[in-house]
């Protein structure tokens, strides 16, 4: 009778570099909420996909429902009702919702209009409020989430895996989120979360299942979770306590502002609408927000690589609002993007190179014309010994380094680059939580030194423990300007969700 | 796996793909009722006959030496120049137009000189357009450079036959050129030209350019990510004119170098794949100059021995396109077959640690 | 006038006939670079199928073979062993270029005077063809011609009304969809790069058989190109592709025009030049607003 759904026994599986699980062995049963607790790396994603059958395993077995399984693709795992909805949503953007549902689910000649008319219904039954003809690319993120969530369900899966499902959602959406899982789990079926983030975890979860380094350390029931326990499993040993001075730059002079910056487009409403606010030095700004409202195309502004409709940007006295890239980074503003792979570092250049790509013009790394290779390499190899960064050398591609180490040269190029100013965009995504430890290090250390700071992420307890004073930004208008001890999280959810002050939760 | 390994396996499998191709070329020779080995033997022999025959090997790999830079330093910044042929026939136009008007006139060495400026300038203007079109309308660099060699050409045949066309209007070329604007010979007794030296002095340059330099630099960086790039300071814009300036201007200078130092003259359908060729070294050359020069030596013998096959035998001389294209896939195939070996190995060498770990 | 048009929609029909099949492959987000080589040897296996067995049916089948023997050497370099889609195209056409000269002298030697095979013979519709103007433009075409009229919006319905076609446009987009969804991106990348090869062999052989009953080098002189063009900037849809290939029929047509008018200090090589400088024009004005997302990318996953 209390035979799991699934059983994973001493499931082991290698890439080419590393071992991504060692002898893991997991069981799942009907009605459970299990979450996977653990790091960047642990190897929760790994395991899960295995069981989804986009990795094969290289040891073990899959039993369901007590049966030995061989799952050797997405469609056979389909086939036994377990689907996974990944942190990257599988959605084809320019096709509509029912046509990324039915994807690889129907044969022959599609009647569009009667597929659309099965998926609303489906919506409403659980109360998602998707449209079924409306284009995926035009959805919000949490909605684009609910319309992975009726792609399982269209497909009847009873177990619903979820890989950081909370990351892109403001705290209301998680709730509503979470309020789904109950439901579902009620109806006999099982979701697995994989997760980082322990508050959504102890919401939800009935058992909690931690990994580290490829292996189960340990698995604890939701009555005897305690977060600092937990915290202490995922990672092996404690962190150090960070002081942060929050308040006290307010008496310093204003090292940057901004004043009514506007980016506005023809015929669609403008990114950016009235944005003015200052920073004084040795100041942290946290603008808290969902993704999508303007945050990146703020910092785009900021940084000169994105022109601007309206309004001023004023760094130390001087207007930079229409200067060249190059012009920006030369009057000391530095630039922590969000998106490293893209944005951040040519991942197939070494070390050394990309310490260079911001200062490639200029004499401070010519002699005789000729790129001075020997000064460049003397100076990387410091960056590394400096930050820790494990690399046997300057020359090494960086793709070949952790996210962690990515960072740590991105975040040295930046400290380097920025002597007036730095922007952190979602600097600790996808960080463990060593390197997210050491990334808020840096942060207060910069502060400390008096550099104006503008730290850009989804994550609120970061925002809280960092920032000065918080900004939220909603559709492009700033919905508010707080310090933290003013506000709680569920007061900044609801600027971040549009709820003005005054009004109340619906 | 030490470098010193590493390269030793490039080379070999290299090697071994350069010899599949070569072999697979003239397997299909016994459908002709040629014997196959006596020919890839006469292949050999006639490459290396006399002091001339090898000094043609490097006449002909001069100009794919310069193709083959201007197709690869376009692809370091994830460009594709596809029209190197057409920017070759420009260079060509621009330097006998030059070369027959200013021939006589002033010292000869002036003469040269301007000839190659202005080639080399005519193939770097094209590239520039491309690279501007491509720039400010997002137009498909790939699309538009190959479509220009066809409109090239068509305007090379048109100058011919009327404005640039020799005075006895029998063939579509021009008159010669005066012997006093040829590019002088540098080794004795073979047709090795000044051109030569040239062409490989361009390759050392473009290497130092692209390894050694700040702009090499931001081109290498704008290939790899322009969108990085541009994050930091570095317009793809800019990096994209400039770098189908200098790939036609090379292209452009391959065209002078065969006008003044080779043919002396236009002549239609003049060396009508060495852009092509080109791509295929730049590919067999892994896009770095001095693989390239090493390619270029290769398909300039192969194009001797081939010629000089063709006309000892019934060999048909289309044999040296058949060589080209089966190397160029198999030299492909292989940096395939290598990484898997590579992966393969690597896991191997982690479930031996693993188990003993 | 009239016959010029007719000629038009003639001498558009392998332009088409390539798009059709680019298009199809790009929505899977395959470049078909090896275009130009499917369009040569599929005039050339036309060619010699027709003449060696007097029978224009066994010509079109030998291209048809022959494209796809083209399409799969492309096809499996690039899906399964992921080499860069240009540098690999631009092999396979060097490639194609010397098999096609090497093999015609294996097979025909060096002959005197240029081997002939009868073209394609014009089928008049029965009834519709003796409409006065539009009779004679639209219905007095060859076989293959009205083949492609039919092909073309049934291409159309299948990517927007069959499952098969949005599973082709989705992988285009985002095959990562598509794996999840447990279908395997090669499989389809592969058939949809065949499909493109049929035809283009047939629109090479074309050229070949359809239009001047021989075979030359230069006989196809980059209009894989030209198909390939079209199929950009018919914002790879099949119907606009079309469109954009009664465009290009036409310059063509003009072009065939004026070079028989003779030549004197008249430029007719612009003419001839003209199908090039107009594709270069259009990809200038005409933006890729529409291209499926990952077009040109390689699927890579770890297994």
């Amino acid at each position: 009778m209390d035979q799991p759904v699934i059983e994973m026994l001493h499931i082991t599986k290698r890439f080419s570099k590393v071992v991504a699980n060692d002898d893991v062995s997991l069981s799942i049963r009907k009605g459970e909420v299990v979450a996977l607790l653990g790091e960047n790396g642990a190897g929760k994603s790994t395991i899960m996909k295995i069981l989804y059958g986009l990795y094969r395993a290289d040891e073990g077995v899959i039993k369901v429902d007590g049966v030995p399984h061989r799952i050797g693709s997405s469609r056979d795992a389909i086939r036994f009702g377990i689907s996974m909805i990944q942190q990257n949503f599988s959605l084809v953007p320019a096709h509509t919702v029912t046509e990324n549902i039915i994807l690889g689910n129907c044969r022959g000649i599609v009647n569009y209009g009667q597929k659309e008319r099965e998926i609303s219904a489906l919506a409403k039954t659980y109360g998602f409020d998707v449209p079924a003809g409306e284009r995926v690319r035009n959805l919000t993120v949490g909605a684009q989430q609910k319309v992975e969530i009726l792609k399982a369900l269209y497909l009847n899966a009873r177990v619903l895996i979820m890989d950081e499902p909370t990351a892109v959602l403001t705290p209301q959406e998680t709730d509503r989120l979470m309020e789904f899982v109950r439901q579902y789990v009620q109806k006999g079926n099982s979701v697995v979360f994989i997760t980082h983030k322990m508050r959504e975890v102890m919401d939800v979860s009935t058992r909690i299942v931690i990994m580290r380094g490829g292996r189960i350390c340990g698995t604890v029931k939701k009555e005897d979770a305690d977060e600092a326990v937990l915290s202490r499993m995922m990672i092996g040993h404690s962190l150090e306590h960070l002081t942060n001075p929050v308040g006290g730059a307010g008496e310093n002079p204003v090292g940057f502002s901004v004043r009514n910056l506007a980016i506005r487009r023809k015929n669609e409403p403008p990114l950016l609408e009235n944005i003015s606010f200052d920073v004084h030095k040795g100041e942290i700004i946290g603008f808290a927000g969902v993704s999508g409202n303007g945050q990146q195309e703020l910092c785009e502004a900021i940084c000169g690589a994105r022109p601007v409709t309206e309004g001023s940007v004023v760094l130390d006295g001087r207007d930079i609002t229409h200067l060249t890239v190059r012009q920006h980074i030369e009057s000391g503003i530095g630039y922590v993007v969000s998106d490293r792979l893209r944005y951040g570092m040519v991942m197939n250049m070494s070390i050394a190179e990309n310490l260079l790509l911001k200062e490639s013009y200029g004499p401070k790394w010519k002699k005789h014309g000729l790129l001075d290779r020997k000064k460049l390499n003397r100076y990387a190899a410091e960056v590394i010994r400096r930050y820790s960064v494990k690399a046997s050398d300057p020359s090494v591609p960086c793709w070949s380094l952790s996210g962690g180490n990515q960072q740590k040269i991105v975040v040295a190029r930046e400290i380097e680059t920025g002597k007036k100013m730095i922007l952190f965009d979602q600097p600790t995504r996808g960080l463990d939580l060593g390197a997210l430890h050491y990334v808020h290090k840096t942060i207060l250390e910069e502060k400390a030194k008096g550099k104006c700071i503008l730290l850009v992420s989804t994550d609120l307890s970061e925002i809280f423990t960092l920032s000065d004073r918080i900004v939220v930004l909603y559709r492009g208008k700033i919905a508010g300007i707080h310090r933290p001890s003013e506000v709680d999280a569920e007061k900044i959810g609801l600027l971040m969700s549009g709820y003005r002050k005054g009004e109340g939760k619906r | 796996m030490t470098q010193k390994t590493r390269a030793a396996e490039a080379f070999l499998s290299t090697f071994l793909a350069i010899a599949a191709g070569l072999v697979l070329s003239f397997a299909f020779l016994p459908f002709m009722g040629i014997n196959p080995l006596s020919s890839f033997g006469l292949l050999f022999s006639s490459m290396f006959s006399d002091r001339y025959t090898i000094g043609t090997i490097f006449v002909k790999a001069a100009p794919l030496i310069l193709t083959a830079l201007s197709f690869a330093i376009a692809y370091r910044a994830s460009l594709f120049n596809i029209g190197a042929q057409g920017q070759f026939y420009m260079g060509a136009i621009c330097a006998v137009a030059v070369t027959l008007g200013l021939q006589n006139r002033i010292p000869a060495f002036l003469v040269i000189f301007l000839a190659g400026l202005a080639g080399s300038l005519g193939g770097g203007a094209v590239g520039a357009l491309i690279g501007f079109l491509k720039a400010k309308y997002h137009a498909n660099e790939f699309l538009v450079s190959m479509m220009s060699t066809y409109v090239i050409a068509e305007l090379m045949d048109y100058l011919l036959r009327t404005f640039l066309r020799e005075k006895a209007k029998d063939y579509l070329q021009t008159d010669s050129i005066d012997p006093s604007t040829w590019l002088p010979v540098i080794v004795g007794k073979t047709s090795v030209h000044l051109g030569v030296a040239f062409a490989v002095a361009a390759a050392l340059l473009v290497w130092v350019l692209l390894f050694k330099t700040q702009v090499g630099f931001r081109i290498r960086a704008v290939g790899l990510n322009a969108e990085a790039a541009r994050m930091c300071g570095i317009r793809p814009e800019t990096q994209c004119i400039l770098t189908l300036f200098i790939s036609g201007f090379l292209a452009g200078f391959a065209g002078f170098i065969e006008v003044n130092g080779m043919q002396h003259m236009l002549i239609t359908g003049l060396d009508a794949d060495v852009g092509s060729y080109g791509i295929g070294i730049a590919i067999l050359g892994s896009a770095n100059p001095i693989g390239i020069l090493f390619a270029s030596v290769l398909f300039g013998a192969l194009k001797t021995g081939g010629t000089t096959l063709g006309q000892v035998s019934n060999v048909p001389a289309s044999i040296i396109d058949l060589m080209e294209g089966f190397v160029m896939i198999f030299v492909l195939i292989s940096y395939f077959v290598r990484h898997k070996i590579s992966l393969s190995r690597t896991k191997r060498l982690l479930g031996k640690a693993v188990k003993h770990g | 006038m009239v016959k010029l048009l007719a000629n038009a929609l003639f001498m558009s029909t392998p332009l088409i006939l390539g798009a059709c099949g680019e298009v199809v492959a790009e929505r899977t987000g395959m470049m078909v670079t090896a275009v130009e080589g499917i369009f040569l040897f599929g005039a050339w296996g036309g060619f010699v199928g027709a003449y060696l067995t007097k029978s224009l049916s066994v010509g079109f089948l030998a291209a048809i073979a022959c494209g796809v023997l083209v399409a799969l050497l492309y096809a499996v370099t690039t899906i399964h062993m992921q080499q860069n889609q240009v540098v690999m195209g631009t092999a396979v056409n060097i490639l194609m270029t010397g098999i096609c000269e090497f093999f015609y002298r294996v097979i025909f030697g060096t002959p005197l005077e240029p081997l002939t095979v009868k073209p394609l013979p014009v089928l008049s519709v029965p009834l519709l063809s003796g409409i006065p103007v539009l009779g004679t433009i639209l219905f007095r075409q060859n076989l293959i011609t009205y083949l492609t009229w039919v092909l073309v919006p049934a291409v159309l319905f299948l990517l927007y009304r069959t499952s098969l076609g949005l599973t082709l446009r989705s992988t285009g987009e985002n095959p990562e969809a598509v794996d999840v969804a447990g279908i395997s991106v090669s499989r389809v990348r592969l058939l949809a790069v065949l499909f493109a090869g049929i035809l283009g062999g047939i629109a090479g052989a074309y050229y070949s058989i359809g239009d001047i009953g021989m075979y030359t080098t230069s006989i196809i002189s980059g209009r894989g190109w030209i198909a390939f063009a079209i199929c950009f900037l018919g914002n790879w849809n099949p119907l606009l592709a079309l469109g954009a290939g009664v465009v290009f029929g036409t310059f063509d047509a003009i072009g065939v025009y004026v070079k028989s008018l003779g030549s004197g200090f008249f430029p007719s090589e612009l003419f001839t030049a003209l199908p090039y400088l107009l594709t270069i024009l259009l990809t200038v004005v005409r933006r890729r607003f529409n291209a499926p997302a990952k077009l040109g990318t390689a699927y890579v996953k770890e297994r």
